[in-house]
């Protein structure tokens, strides 16, 4: 494979990670918990695609809304019934929530499903295109546009919706924001919401490149996290380009190196960075107040 | 506060308690017994994380790695090396032990988050590299263990198993709550209330935390090797963050920081996947619920529970003897003073 066709892969999946970095970075800056539960809602996202496609047959832009949708009150309910009533308690306590969480929903899903892999149709046919020489899937191009849509549109709530800049007063401090009449409790919630919503837009985007079942979520969470702690866990931007980074990185040592050593790239990618620069490329350094 | 259990009664709870255990193999038949020995591996393999998780504070995914690589240390040494199974034992607590406390290197800089993420990495790594270096460790065909010898002994019926790890756990569970008492075990909880307070107070914060994880990886390498000894066949799977969810759940629904908190935890665990046996949907919705319903409402698990109507004593870090000591020299000070 040449490199171009290489880099446009990985530019494609490196717009997935990038997702699932971003919807890490929302719910870490604003609640300072990594959520460990995320790779399952990515992957109740492609299950409820699923549901709507294949046994609803909904037409493939409804079943894409509806899995969206769906998600996002999921994870506003979430919020409200398992992290309201924690949200003040240490680091450890929030973190196991969403272990306990992980399992349970992973369950969840195997009860009805089983083990099984399922397939999922992509958005267009998947005849190959060929461009100058670059072959290029139609629905890898289909996620980069989409990912990148939505990045935009996040820049731009944050930057100029007034419920955005709520959410980035809230990050930067919750009592100050409390103080100046944001309804912090609002902000979490639609903080949740968002992440979950961010997460099954890769799921549904995902689904059909890597399948359809229970523990599909793994993976995906530890390149989301490679791709987070690369570019600092504090940063949306720092997140888009770092999953960007995950993907290109992966497809190049895939293709030029071995492919058993693609799956664990985003592994050695994390210790490298957390050894030689742990606040990422774009985070701040953390400063501890005594 | 009233006190149920005399403290008489306390002081002799442990060796009664150890000698009852002896006679465990009495009611049991194959399977039962084969629950049981799964119990003890469990509750070596709970002790060791309680150590890191609930003494010292420190979240990490690792545990799980730690006792693949014990177990397939123990396993590799006995049946490829023919190194007799006494030996391999220790050996594999210790291999565990070293890559623990040399894994820990990096980490030490790192906080909260990011070491829970550089150890799931580290987790995902280990697994896959039992999976990937099939020259030493055969791959995904795993490895059998079949009946050890022991000083000569065959060790090859669950019972015979029994008592190895019996006595392996009694000894383990001593030397945790020495630890505990010890300046060590202090430095834990001082490092998991405060790292500056601690380090303030004169505690060596990065030389602490590679104790509380080298020691960890040792239970857990020493439980691996009883867990391969018990089952008799591994493979790299088993080690994933399946089994990491098992050893959270024993620790936090046994209690974190408390050591009887994991024995009990390790009970409730072990048996409860054996009771929805085949059911691995039914298992992961019942433990990660059980999980959440602990951390939200009892968050000092059932030995929380038991502390509070004086079930349980309350574990004081302390050397033993300190009561008595603190008494004497009350004692001495009042007479001290009647004598002015």
């Amino acid at each position: 494979m040449d490199i171009a066709t290489l880099l446009l892969a990985g530019i494609a999946k490196g717009s997935l990670y990038a997702l699932a970095a971003l919807a890490l970075v929302l719910i870490y800056k604003t609640q300072d918990v990594v959520n460990f539960a995320f790779g399952e809602i990515f992957m109740f996202g492609a299950f409820s695609g699923y549901i709507s496609l294949k046994i609803l047959t909904l037409p493939y832009w409804l079943s894409f809304v509806l899995a969206v949708v769906t998600i996002g009150f999921f994870g506003a309910l979430i919020e409200r019934v398992a992290f309201r009533r924690v949200a003040h308690m240490p680091h450890l306590t929030l973190a196991m929530v969403t272990v306990g969480l992980s399992f349970a929903m992973k369950g969840a899903a195997r009860i009805p499903f089983g083990s099984d892999i399922y397939t999922f149709p992509p958005i267009f046919p998947d005849e190959p295109i060929r461009m100058a020489g670059v072959v290029v899937a139609p629905q890898g191009l289909a996620t980069i546009v989409v990912a990148v849509a939505v990045t935009g549109a996040f820049f731009l709530f944050f930057r100029r919706s007034s419920l955005g800049k709520q959410m980035r007063a809230t990050q930067q401090n919750m009592t100050g924001a409390r103080l100046v009449g944001v309804n912090v409790n609002k902000v979490f919630s639609v903080t949740w919401a968002l992440s979950a919503a961010v997460g099954a837009v890769a799921g549904v985007l995902a689904a059909p490149s890597v399948l359809v079942y229970p523990d599909m979520g793994v993976t995906f969470l530890l390149k989301g996290f490679a791709a987070a702690v690369l570019g600092g866990l504090d940063s949306v931007p720092g997140a888009i380009v770092g999953g960007f980074l995950v993907g290109i990185i992966e497809m190049l040592v895939g293709g030029l190196v071995s492919t058993a050593f693609q799956d664990v790239s985003a592994f050695f990618i994390i210790m490298l960075v957390l050894f030689l620069k742990p606040d990422g490329l774009f985070g701040v350094r953390a400063m501890s107040r005594v | 506060m009233r006190d149920p259990v005399p403290p008489a009664w306390r002081r002799y709870a442990e060796p009664v308690f150890l000698f009852a255990l002896l006679f465990v193999p009495l009611l049991t038949d194959k399977y039962t017994q084969y629950v049981c020995n799964l119990v003890l591996v469990y509750a070596l393999v709970g002790i060791g994380l309680n150590l890191l998780l609930g003494y010292a504070g420190q979240f990490a995914f690792a545990h799980a790695a730690f006792m693949g690589i014990g177990a397939y240390s123990a396993a590799l040494l006995t049946t490829r090396l023919g190194v007799p199974f006494w030996i391999s034992l220790p050996a594999a607590g210790a291999i565990a032990m070293i890559i623990g406390a040399i894994a820990v290197l990096p980490a030490l800089r790192m906080k909260r988050v990011y070491l829970a993420l550089a150890t799931i990495a580290f987790a995902e790594l280990v697994t896959w590299g039992l999976v990937h270096w099939k020259a030493v460790t055969l791959g995904t065909d795993g490895v059998d263990l079949k009946a050890p010898y022991f000083f000569g002994w065959r060790i090859g019926s669950d019972n015979t198993k029994y008592f190895v790890l019996l006595a392996v756990a009694a000894i383990m569970y001593l030397f945790a709550k020495r630890i505990l008492q010890s300046k060590i075990g202090r430095a834990f909880v001082a490092i998991r209330e405060n790292e500056i307070v601690a380090q303030c107070n004169g505690i060596d914060v990065a030389r602490t935390k590679t104790i509380a994880f080298a020691l960890s990886a040792f239970y857990a390498g020493i439980g691996g090797a009883l867990f391969a000894l018990t089952l008799g066949f591994i493979v790299p799977d088993g080690f994933g963050l399946g089994q990491i969810a098992l050893h959270f759940s024993i620790v936090v629904i046994g209690g974190l920081a408390s050591l009887p908190g994991s024995l009990i935890g390790a009970v409730l665990v072990t048996i409860l996947p054996e009771a929805l046996r085949g059911l691995q949907g039914v298992q992961e919705l019942v433990y990660g619920l059980t999980l959440m319903l602990f951390i939200l409402f009892m968050p000092s698990g059932i030995a929380g529970l038991l502390r509070k109507y004086g079930l349980l004593p309350r574990e004081i870090l302390a050397a033993p003897g300190w009561r008595e000591q603190a008494a004497e020299r009350r004692h001495a000070g009042a007479s001290a003073k009647a004598a002015e």
